[in-house]
Order: C-alpha cells, then structure tokens, then sequence
C-alpha cells in the first residue's frame, strides 16, 4: 500500500523525502492557519462588505441614470404599468397583514399601559406615547419587516427566476435596458410602499387603541384622542419617516435586486439569493431606522 | 439590399466558433443553415445581427453596419426568433409582442393593434392566445409568439433559430409560406437555422456548419 502511494506521489522519490516534504506542508499549513487565519476571518468578510455595498451604489446610479428613458412618454407608459403592478403587490395587498399586526400591536399597547399607568396619566399622555412608539419606531420598523419578509423576497426569487430564464438577454436583444424594466419599477415603488405601510400601519394602531380605551371608559371622545396626537405630529417627525421610507424601500429594492441578478444557472442559486438578500436588507433597515431615530431625536 | 458579412471571426473563451467565414445574401432571399446540436448556429445568428461582443469582421446590411449600429437600431432593423422561451415573463404575449414598438418607436396603440392582429391573422395565430402569459404556452406557441413579436417590427433582416422543433408538417409549411410572404410585403432577409429538411429544400439557399465557417449544403 505504501509503495503504491510513494510511486504514484512521485517515481524515484525516497520514503524519508515524502515524509518531510509532506511534515513541511503540514506545518506551513497550521502556520497559515495560525496567523493568516483568524486575519482572513476579518479582512474577507470586510473585503466583501466593501466589495457589495460599492456594487450597490453602482446599480443605485445605473437606476437614477435609466430614470432618464422615463423622459419619453411611450416608456413613461411601459414603465407606469410595471410601477403600478409592484405599488399593489408591495404596499396596497400588504394592508391585510399590516392591519392584522397593527390591531395587535395597538391592543397589546393599550392594555400593557393599563396595567402599568393611571387611567388618567394614559388619557392625558396618549398623544406623545403614541408618537414615541407607534409613529417614530414600531411603525417604520415593522412596516419594513413586512415589506421584506412578503415584497422583496418575492422580487429576490422573481429576479433569479429571469435570470434563469435569460430573459435580461431577451430585452437586450430587443434593444431594451432590463434596468428600465425589472429595476426601475422596484426602485420608485418600494419607498411609495413602505409610506403607504407606514401610514397604514399608524392608522389601524390608533383605531384598535381607541377601541380598547373606549371598552374602558365610553365617554372618551375619538376626536379628542385624535386630536392629541395630531397634535404631536410635527413636519420634523413626518420628513424623518419619508426619509426612513425613502431610504429604507430604496435600499431594500436594489438589494433584492443585486441578490436576485447574480443568479446564474441553478435553481439552488435562487434560495441562495434570497437568503443573502433578507439578511442584508433586514440589516440595512434596523440600521438606517435607528441611526435615523438617534440624529433625528436624541437632544 | 443584400445583407454581406465579410471575415468572421467569433470565438469564446475556449474555443473558436467561427473563422473567415464570408457570407452575401440577396434581397428577399430565405438562407437555411443546417445545424447540429451545440455546432455554433444560435451564435452564428446572434452574431451576425451584432446580438455578442466581440465579433471580429463586417457584418452589413445595406449601408447599415450591423456590429456597430445601437441597440435600439438593432431592434427595429433584425427581427430574432428564439429557439426556446425568449419571452418575457412580466408579459401577456400581446404586451411580448407589442414591447419593442411600444419601446422604440411612437406608432399609436391602435396602430400597434392593427400590426399585431393582422400578424395573427397571416400566421393562423389564435387571438385568444394574446391573453396568455409565457408560462401557459407550449414550445410551439411560444415560437409562434417570438416569430410574430420579430415580425411585427417590420425587420429588414429576419433571424429564425430552429423554428421548427415540435411543429408538425403542416404548420411548418404554412408558417413558411406566411413568412415568404411577408418577404414580399417588406423587402427581408431571411436566415434559418434548420436541422429539418423541408426547410433546407425550400430555402433559396442552403449551408452547412463545417471547418469553422459556412459550406453550401447539395
């Protein structure tokens, strides 16, 4: 057995010769494995942070820079239709689930602070706590949980599934930019979505909190209520969720995007895909929202 | 108007598909080439109509320099027949179908409308199928649909990669007959690719894949 594995390593080479050349390797090995290692452990990952985000911003302005077909009003056409299509699957159809998570969340609010707080304190302070919790956090943030979990991964499988198919050949054959077609779309209309969601979303929490501080004491008016905390709502707090949602959809798109485009020739890829587009899109968003929230509301 | 394609040269990372291939084609000629599996058919058409980087030699078609016109002269000048899919998903066939002059050129919808219905007609095509999305066609359908979305921009140079796989006799001869006549109609080259007899002996001229270039096929 041994003569077999020296001959076929190499003719001519002695026992001893192997044993060192192979005890060298080795100990280059765990060397390597000693220092560049941990080394590589840090600097890959970061490479490829650099690597991606640098990829992204390029296809942020191969975006912008497709926006300009939209200047033609036949594209305009073409374009508004696909625009259309994503605002109804990504913002209009999730009003079912985000309405569903909303009462939720406004019922478990209400009835959390009961337990906690003076019935009069909540009444008087109902305005402000729900702008610190429900318009300023919880709203964009499970909003974008929603848009991601339902619209992007969609768009993620969808992409891979085109590019499957070489249908980004297909329209480069028809003298057609597939950015104008399967980016473009995504790019405009998931911000439009995550607003329509953040509105959403605040709306079904205020209607399932009166209800639960009405079951309590019906001489509670909905306008008053209301009242206080409109009054809460000042242009600073709504251009902070508009950049939230601006920032956030636009980034949760081209993410889903530049995921699902790096599909080359297997099925596998897709899932791939999608699993690397969720985690960096999940990321992402927590980040934005929360550096937004601590510029834009920490004295 | 004849189509001329001097010293061709295609090639991909491993290998040369195409060498010196020289090819000249009359107005309203039909061309058939005869192919194999995987003996660079599909990137001879796509080649020729300056679909892939990096063709070295000259490809014209009149006074039009296919390999360095822009895309969207590209797509109004070559009509180009998948072989299979080659339709877009997002679409029903009639939007497949309508996309490039929607995209390219200002023709109204109406007009758009009368194009489209009027290919149907000429090629036996039921309307009901414009309603389709790709997804519910067969091969068959869907060629039909990539031949009609080819014709409906009136191309000056039409590229069929084998039309004919799944078709039966029939239909092969009476969409041949539709497409001759369209020839007539608009002034147009026809390449084929073809691995199917019919189509070889009804071309004006027939070739052969051999040595790197183009051979005429007896």
């Amino acid at each position: 057995m041994f003569v077999l594995g020296l001959s076929r390593q190499q003719p001519g080479a002695s026992h001893e010769m192997i044993e060192k050349e192979g005890s060298d390797r080795l100990k280059g090995q765990v060397n390597s494995v000693s220092w560049s290692g941990p080394i590589k452990a840090i600097i890959n990952p970061l490479a490829n942070f650099y690597h991606v985000s640098m990829e992204i911003i390029g296809l942020i302005s191969v975006a912008l820079q497709a926006s300009t077909l939209l200047l033609n009003k036949r594209r305009r056409q073409l374009f508004f239709s696909l625009f259309q299509r994503q605002v109804y699957n990504a913002g209009v159809a999730a009003i079912y689930i985000n309405g569903i998570i909303g009462i939720l969340i406004g019922t478990l609010l209400i009835s959390r602070l009961f337990d906690y707080l003076p019935r009069q304190i909540i009444e008087d302070q109902f305005g402000q706590i729900f702008m610190v919790v429900v318009f300023r956090e919880l709203g964009p943030l499970i909003s974008g949980i929603i848009l991601i979990a339902r619209s992007a991964t969609a768009i993620t499988a969808e992409i891979g599934y085109l590019r499957l198919r070489r249908e980004f050949q297909v329209l480069n054959g028809l003298g057609i930019n597939p950015v104008f077609l399967f980016l473009l779309p995504v790019f405009f209309a998931f911000p439009v979505s995550l607003f329509l969601m953040f509105i959403y979303f605040d709306v079904i929490v205020y209607l399932s909190s009166f209800t639960i501080v009405w079951l309590s004491d019906p001489s509670i008016s909905f306008t008053g209520l209301l009242t206080s905390i409109l009054s809460q709502i000042t242009l600073n707090e709504i251009a902070i969720n508009a950049v939230k949602a601006i920032l956030g959809g636009m980034l949760i798109g081209i993410i889903s995007i530049y995921f699902g485009a790096k599909v080359e020739d297997s099925f596998t890829e897709v899932t791939e895909a999608i699993s690397k587009a969720t985690t960096a899109q999940l990321l992402v968003f927590f980040i934005i929202n929360v550096l937004l929230s601590l510029l834009a509301y920490t004295q | 108007m004849p189509l001329i394609a001097k010293n061709i040269y295609m090639e991909y990372p491993e290998a040369i598909v195409f060498k010196d291939l020289n090819l000249e084609v009359a107005d309203q000629q039909m061309i058939a080439v005869k192919t194999e599996v995987l003996d660079g058919g599909t990137t001879l058409l796509k080649g020729l109509a300056g679909m892939l980087d990096d063709i070295v030699g000259e490809v014209h078609l009149d006074s039009m320099d296919l390999l360095h016109m822009n895309a969207a002269q590209r797509a109004m000048t070559v009509g180009y027949v998948h072989e299979e899919q080659g339709l877009v998903s997002l679409y029903d066939c009639y939007q497949n179908i309508a996309l490039p002059l929607q995209f390219h050129t200002m023709i109204s919808d109406e007009l758009v409308e009368t194009r489209i219905f009027d290919l149907c007609e000429q090629f036996s095509v039921d309307r009901k199928l414009l309603n389709e999305y790709p997804h519910a066609l067969n091969d068959v359908q869907t060629r039909m649909m990539n031949l009609l979305r080819a014709l409906v921009i009136r191309p000056k140079l039409l590229l069929i990669d084998e039309l004919e796989g799944g078709m039966s006799e029939e239909i092969l001869e009476a969409t041949i007959h539709s497409i001759r006549g369209k020839q007539e109609e608009n002034s147009m080259i026809v390449i084929i690719t073809t691995s199917h007899d019919f189509l070889l002996s009804e071309a004006d001229r027939s070739y052969q894949i051999e040595n790197k270039s183009l051979l005429e096929y007896l």
